[in-house]
């Protein structure tokens, strides 16, 4: 069975999934980004946030075999998102959601980086 | 948040998008670059010092389209060619004389490991960057 950590990716990546497909609809629908899509994309970080704290994890015992690489990937997990939130703080045009799509999609293959480097 | 904020305004436009991507290339390539002269230097010098350069270009591409976002599109109008060059450059090298990339660079086979994005990235900022050259004076996306 997959670690805890391994199930959280998963479900990471499943969402973030979900996030990028619904922003781009919304984008291509030419509509102005509602309100629920940024609460997707919260709920997205805040998942982001406990495969981090459960990523920590790994940092113990033998640790992953480049360490450096890791923490970078579990920093970039976390900070991706709100960076790209502030910088359509202002805009809830057509393309805010593009920038969500594309923040989405981001995350979802540092989560997998993430995995790929912490064993 | 007021009402105005959520009217579609000139600070909004397809730059928005750019900016997003190219933040995020810089903050990848330099990460990947940082690290891998920091701990694995003599396995691929050139590669690595490739994938710094790679970050510098995002990260000066970032600048650049952000300036061409409120009509001063001269150095974006170098940078993405620039850019562009050196995609195109160190991906032929990369396939033709692979001996010099032991390890893969960022833009390594045209960028294969990042999904072919950033040979398309200079394509799609050149694209834009027309577009916004044709934009009346005054009525460019801004956005600060």
């Amino acid at each position: 069975m997959p670690s805890v950590s391994t199930q959280i990716t998963f479900i990471v990546v499943g969402y973030a999934a979900l996030v990028a497909v619904l922003a781009l609809v919304v984008a291509l629908r030419h509509g102005e980004r509602p309100g629920w899509l940024d609460q997707l994309a919260w709920m997205l970080e805040a998942l982001l946030v406990v495969r981090a704290l459960a990523g920590l994890g790994a940092l113990g015992g033998d640790g992953p075999p480049s360490t450096s690489t890791y923490v970078g990937y579990l920093l970039a997990s976390v900070c991706v998102l709100p960076i790209a939130m502030q910088s359509i703080k202002d805009d809830r045009a057509v393309w805010s959601s593009a920038v969500i799509a594309v923040a989405a999609v981001a995350v979802g293959v540092v989560a997998v980086r993430l995995e790929m480097t912490a064993s | 948040m007021t009402t105005a904020s959520h009217e579609p305004g000139p600070r909004s436009g397809p730059h928005k998008v750019l900016l997003a991507v190219y933040a995020l290339f810089a903050l990848a390539a330099g990460a990947r670059a940082l690290v891998q002269l920091a701990t694995q230097y003599d396995e691929a010098p050139v590669a690595y010092w490739l994938s710094l350069a790679a970050a510098v270009t995002y990260a000066l591409g970032w600048y650049a389209i952000r300036q061409a976002s409120v009509g001063h599109t001269g150095f974006a109008s170098v940078m993405l060619w620039v850019e562009l060059a050196g995609v195109l450059t160190v991906g032929t090298l990369s396939l033709v004389e692979s001996d010099w990339f032991p390890d893969a660079s960022v833009w390594s086979d045209y960028g294969i490991g990042y999904g072919f994005v950033p040979a398309a990235l200079p394509i799609a900022g050149l694209l834009w960057l027309r577009q916004q050259k044709r934009l009346p004076v005054g009525s460019q996306s801004r956005d600060d």
